[in-house]
């Protein structure tokens, strides 16, 4: 479960985002969506312990990400929008060496079945150097899973997967989600976000602007009744043009 | 267009300049920089400002070593050099420039343009840094000379990395595509020794009569008619750096200036497999630093093995173990293993010949390597934090305290220096081994020879904190990834961070080495040779007491370190 309460984060004068407040609950998936510079990644990147936020209080999995990071960090997995793997290891090199990081004790076991699951099987021997891009983000991803996070960040899940990936992307999400995981992910993709989140937080100049299931921010605004989600986005974060497309 | 290159290179110079300055907003960038100029204004001020000319037997010297060095410089970028890092376009160059109304020639004068940057900036660091030192010829005339010499050094390597692409490209891997440089490189070599051979009496006379005597006698072997050739090109660069009168001077700077004319025409020329070459290793570059991994070139059947990880343990060590392996699988590591093995061979088929000298001679060489290894190899052997850091996102993402990570990440460059000190060290004892040297005996050596295994890896994990701990405190003004400015045209630079750091070692040395000699010489007399345990045991504990304390420290700093306001970059 991601609890956070009151989240601030401050880049001088720039403030990226602002009083932010909201929960993700376990087997739940929560889209995170706003425009560019609304503060999605920055907020990932505080909930992953990356960033060190300039107020307010994150919980994963009930631990104080401030006071306890490490712990915090065991049970969560942030997938960043662009793979960062390392230049000489192999592919069953990086999901070894994060079994051990995370202390996976089946790691040996857990390896093969997600090389097949993602479809790296064939690759276990490659450097990433002689991975496609798609296949580094898969790893990337392999990678995040393998030691069963209960919460899940992705930034920007679906960039660079062919179609046949992005269906099985999906249902990746879907099934670590049903099986207890809370899932925060942030997207532009518009149709990805109403197909497999729960919940959306829609963010605009680092502030929610909504939150909640899409009939809970319909409901609270009735001129958005049976508008498709392009227009409530476009409308919540105040380009009035969008009612109009 | 070259009114282009020139707006693009002062600009972003100036533009980088700035924020460098700007970091000087943070306390710590203010104190490094008053430390800086602290150390900078204790060179100089050590100088005589005396407008005394060099003397002429001083002169010589200057010049030869000097040969020697370039000479071992320009071997280094035929037969080890890195063919790409000539090539470094960035990838907004090759989008703006290769694609641009540009001819190959024109980049290529683009790229010598970028080159003179570190060139001018190394030229104005020595200048500055010898100028009370008069020696006979004005700065000015000085400047000049460095900048000929380094430029002309700067060319060479572009022309020899050209070269190597080229080759490259027509598909020579490894050691085939080295060998004609190699085999250019070993000749140069075996006239060398053959001039010293053809000289050994002389030598040996000179040896007997004193040290000034033989340094002279060596000094008349590399004037002589086989040492002379094989050096001429390398004393034509560098003497106008060691005239002693402007007439000399004169003299001078026309041939090397026309060896820089040589060099500038053959780089224009040297164009082969250039263009694509180029933007390859450009593109590379930019995956490498969006946190994608660059293509490695090393093919599977030559990759060295590797050790396994065990599924459970301690999490860091998983750190220690990818840097490992990383260093095992990095295409240099087969050559230093090869040159390893073959000086182990040499070592022991010396120490067997009648005459002691030549084995003596690779022992003191190999050992003093060793040695200088302490403050030169915590500058080459960087794959700790100061390679990672450009991952900071993904190394803040992970289950592990700041101080378990910096351990890890500074405890595997340590042991790899290491292995490599420990590897010297038993060829000098090898080639010590059968020759009956009396000082130290080989008992002395032996035990020198533990000491050293014992000590050395405490000794190179403090140098290795204290270059890790610069890149964690300074990350905008450190030179991150695998790499550094490399080239002589950029020996002003290392050298001064050589020795700035061999001056920090020394004071964090400092407590545990006293601690340690101390205990020895109250203990030699009761307890002779054994005395050396307890010293080493203090030395170790306290040494140890002072990584502890600068790692909790460190991991402290990594843990506040926040990669959104933290410029992290190659």
């Amino acid at each position: 479960m991601i609890e956070v309460d009151g989240l601030e984060k401050a880049y001088g004068d720039l403030t990226a985002v602002q009083g932010l407040s909201f929960q993700v609950r376990p087997r739940e998936v929560v889209g995170l969506v706003g425009p560019n510079g609304a503060g999605k990644t920055t907020t990932l990147r505080c909930l992953a312990g990356i960033t060190v936020p300039t107020a307010g209080r994150i919980r994963i999995a009930g631990h104080d990400l401030a006071a306890e990071p490490v712990a915090a960090k065991q049970v969560l997995a942030f997938i960043p929008d662009e793979p960062h793997l390392f230049e000489y290891l192999t592919v069953e090199e990086h999901l070894r060496f994060v079994g051990r990081l995370y202390g996976v004790a089946d790691a040996l076991v857990r390896i093969p079945r997600m090389l097949q699951e993602l479809e790296l099987d064939g690759k276990r021997a490659a450097l990433p150097g002689e991975l496609s891009r798609g296949m580094r983000q898969k790893l990337a991803i392999a990678c995040g899973l393998l030691h069963d996070p209960a919460v899940l960040l992705f930034d920007e899940p679906l960039t660079g997967l062919d179609p046949v990936s992005i269906r099985r992307m999906k249902a990746t999400i879907v099934a670590r989600a049903s099986e207890g995981a809370a899932v925060l992910l942030s997207s532009h993709l518009l149709h990805l976000v109403e197909e497999i989140c729960t919940r959306l937080l829609v963010l605009q100049r680092g502030q929610a602007v909504a939150f909640g299931t899409m009939a809970e921010i319909v409901a609270a605004r009735p001129t958005l009744a049976g508008r498709p989600l392009e227009d409530v986005f476009l409308e919540l974060i105040g380009q009035e043009g969008g009612g109009d497309r | 267009m070259n009114g282009a290159y020139g707006y693009l290179v002062t600009r972003s110079l100036r533009n980088r300049l700035t924020r460098q300055i700007a970091r000087l907003r943070s306390p710590r960038y203010v104190l490094a920089l008053l430390l800086g100029l602290a150390y900078l204004a204790l060179i100089v001020g050590q100088q005589h400002s005396a407008p005394a000319p060099l003397p002429a037997n001083t002169s010589r010297w200057a010049e030869l070593l000097l040969a020697v060095g370039v000479m071992l410089a320009v071997t280094w970028a035929w037969v080890i050099g890195s063919e790409r890092r000539a090539l470094a376009f960035g990838p907004a160059e090759v989008t703006f420039l290769f694609a641009g109304p540009v001819t190959r020639r024109e980049l290529i004068r683009f790229k010598l343009l970028v080159n003179q940057t570190v060139v001018l900036f190394n030229v104005a660091l020595w200048t500055f840094l010898l100028s009370r030192e008069r020696l006979g010829v004005s700065a000015w005339i000085r400047a000049l000379s460095l900048w000929t010499l380094l430029t002309t050094l700067s060319l060479h390597r572009l022309g020899a990395s050209f070269v190597r692409t080229s080759l490259l490209a027509h598909g020579r891997y490894g050691a085939r595509r080295r060998m004609a440089s190699l085999a250019i490189a070993i000749g140069v070599l075996l006239m060398l020794v053959w001039a010293v051979a053809d000289a050994l009496p002389e030598l040996r006379t000179a040896w007997n009569a004193g040290l000034r005597a033989w340094l002279g006698a060596l000094g008349d072997v590399s004037e002589g008619r086989i040492a002379g050739v094989a050096l001429a090109p390398f004393r034509l660069a560098v003497r106008p750096l060691v005239a002693r009168t402007g007439d000399e001077w004169l003299r001078a700077i026309v041939p090397a200036g026309l060896l820089l004319a040589a060099h500038f025409i053959w780089v224009l020329r040297a164009d082969t497999a250039f263009e694509e070459s180029a933007a390859e290793f450009a593109f590379a570059r930019a995956r490498a630093r969006a946190g994608r991994p660059q293509p490695v070139t090393v093919p599977s059947r030559l990759r060295l093995p590797t050790p396994r990880l065990a599924p459970t343990g301690r999490p860091a060590t998983a750190i220690a173990w990818k840097n490992t392996v990383a260093a095992l699988r990095s295409p240099r590591t087969r050559l230093v293993l090869t040159v390893y093995a073959a000086g182990a061979v040499i070592a022991g088929w010396l120490a067997t010949i009648e005459d002691p000298a030549p084995a003596e001679a690779l022992g003191w060489l190999v050992t003093m390597w060793s040695g200088f290894l302490l403050v030169a190899g915590p500058q080459w052997i960087r794959n700790d934090l100061r390679g990672d850091l450009l991952k900071l996102d993904l190394l803040r993402s992970y289950p592990l305290r700041g101080a378990s990570l910096v351990a890890a990440e500074t405890a595997s460059s340590a042991l790899i220096l290491t292995a490599l000190q420990v590897g010297l060290l038993l060829i000098g004892w090898l080639a010590f081994l059968v020759n009956p040297i009396d000082v130290p005996g080989l008992a002395g050596r032996t035990t020198l020879l533990v000491v050293a295994l014992l000590l050395l890896p405490a000794v190179n994990g403090l140098g290795m904190l204290l270059h890790n701990g610069a890149a964690l405190l300074l990350p905008a003004w450190t030179h991150l990834g695998s790499g550094r400015p490399g080239g002589v045209e950029a020996l002003g630079q290392n050298m001064l961070v050589l020795i700035g750091f061999a001056a920090l070692l020394a004071m964090v040395l400092l407590p545990p080495a006293a601690a340690g000699t101390g205990i020895y010489f109250l203990l030699e007399r009761p307890l002779g040779y054994y005395g050396v345990v307890p010293a080493v045991v203090a030395a170790l504990a306290l040494a140890g007491a002072e990584a502890l304390v600068m790692v909790r420290w460190l991991g402290r700093v990594f843990e506040r370190l926040d990669p959104s306001v933290t410029p992290v970059q190659a």
